[in-house]
């Protein structure tokens, strides 16, 4: 498991997660109202997710402090994304329910919006197994 | 195997009447009519479906009665009959629950049923075992433990959102990643259809129960308690349950590992070898309680 646990350039995981997002069946066949912007903040790297009607438009990679907005945020310590960046994620790295109720990860910004996409987000958390972690 | 396409579980309905309410009860039962009732209970917001593995299961039904009812308000079982119920919100009291599975259990006209419910409905079985020791011959608590506060949630039913997909959605994560696609996403289904009542659910699961300080007071003799939890499970832990189970007179804990929240309904294939070791220690609690002469 040594090779998923590295992670890849920042800048290729940001493409092999839109890759991966703008090709899954589940995010294509329900994303037509999922548009939003979130930050997915992994402590030692940052990227902010654009999605337009399902599909992952633009990621930001460590983006400075007033480069790009977004609505809410997903964090957690580096070891914790690498805990959902494995294949099978040990308990409570299997979720951003999970990892927030009973590890360091925080939600935060307009959950409203969160909810509002919940279906597909949680799609797209899930692609990291596949996809790895982002830092 | 039978050959047959029809299933042999049957559903009905009984009229319920507790705490001048009427329910019109629907449940779906298999197994022989002198076989021991296990009488159970889905989760919040959910349905008797959860229960499907369990009630075409032949090992279990060949000994035991299964009954898996809808609670009001969830699957076929309609709000109150005789009450303007659309003028009130819903909140679950443990009272009102405990009452209810009380009266259901007596209009099926069942002895010593054993009663199992996960999550708040594992919880409930604590109540139970709790407040009548004597109606039930054990109870199973799945996902249950003595408090399990955090889960009620406006979002829920926040308007500007979908409810049925946050509910849906919300409690993905309460399942493991081993079980399979296909019964974790009929589970998602069934959240789906249940979001107007899932909150109301989780008033008694997260507020109005909390046995803390009461564990003790459980009679675990007279009515055996075995808690079972899933690895996966993030709201109520293994460490929750097995805290419970050790702080109740002869409770038992069970682990599960790699499964979550909805047991039954996420993976019935690793859940029944659970439910099977479970079901035995029952049995011989129940022998050792008829040597005893008690």
């Amino acid at each position: 498991m040594t090779a998923l646990t590295s992670a890849p350039p920042a800048q290729a995981w940001a493409e092999a997660f839109t890759r991966a997002s703008n090709t899954d069946p589940e995010v294509q066949a329900h994303g037509k109202y999922f548009t939003c912007s979130y930050l997915l903040d992994a402590t030692e790297r940052t990227y902010v997710v654009q999605v337009e009607s399902g599909r992952v438009t633009r990621v930001t990679v460590d983006p400075g402090p007033l480069d790009v907005a977004y609505q809410f945020a997903i964090r957690a310590s580096a070891q914790t994304w690498r805990e959902f960046g494995q294949p099978v994620p040990a308990p409570m790295f299997h979720g951003i329910w999970a990892a927030s109720f009973q590890r360091d990860m925080r939600l935060e910004g307009d959950i409203l919006v969160l909810m509002q996409n919940l279906r597909c987000i949680t799609r797209q958390v899930e692609l990291l197994r596949v996809v790895g972690s982002p830092v | 195997m039978s050959t047959s396409r029809i299933s042999p579980v049957t559903g009905h309905y009984v009229t319920v009447d507790v705490d001048g309410l009427q329910y019109k009860v629907f449940y779906l039962e298999n197994g022989p009519a002198d076989g021991q009732p296990l009488l159970c209970q889905h989760t919040a917001g959910a349905h008797n479906h959860q229960w499907r593995g369990l009630l075409e299961d032949e090992e279990v039904t060949a000994d035991y009665r299964v009954i898996a009812y809808d609670l009001p308000r969830h699957g076929k079982s309609d709000p109150p009959e005789n009450t303007e119920w659309w003028k009130e919100e819903y909140k679950l009291s443990a009272d009102h629950y405990v009452n209810f599975i009380i009266a259901l259990a007596d209009a099926l006209e069942l002895e010593d049923p054993i009663f199992m419910g996960s999550s708040f409905g594992g919880n409930v079985a604590l109540q139970l075992a709790h407040r009548r020791p004597d109606r039930f011959a054990g109870v199973l608590s799945v996902e249950g433990a003595d408090h399990s506060p955090g889960f009620y949630l406006d979002w829920w039913q926040h308007p500007h959102a979908n409810a049925a997909q946050v509910c849906a959605s919300g409690v993905w994560d309460l399942m493991a990643p081993q079980s399979p696609d296909k019964d974790r996403w009929k589970t998602w289904f069934y959240y789906s259809q249940g979001s107007e009542a899932f909150k109301g659910d989780l008033h008694f699961y997260s507020v109005d129960h909390d046995l803390r300080g009461k564990l003790g007071e459980i009679d675990g003799e007279a009515c055996p308690v075995v808690m079972m939890t899933g690895e996966y499970d993030y709201l109520t832990t293994p460490e929750d349950s097995q805290r419970t189970a050790d702080a109740i007179t002869g409770g038992t804990y069970i682990d599960m590992p790699g499964i979550g929240h909805f047991p039954m309904s996420e993976n019935h294939a690793v859940f029944r070898t659970h439910l099977l070791r479970a079901l035995q220690v029952l049995r011989d609690k129940t022998t050792a309680k008829v040597h005893a002469g008690v």
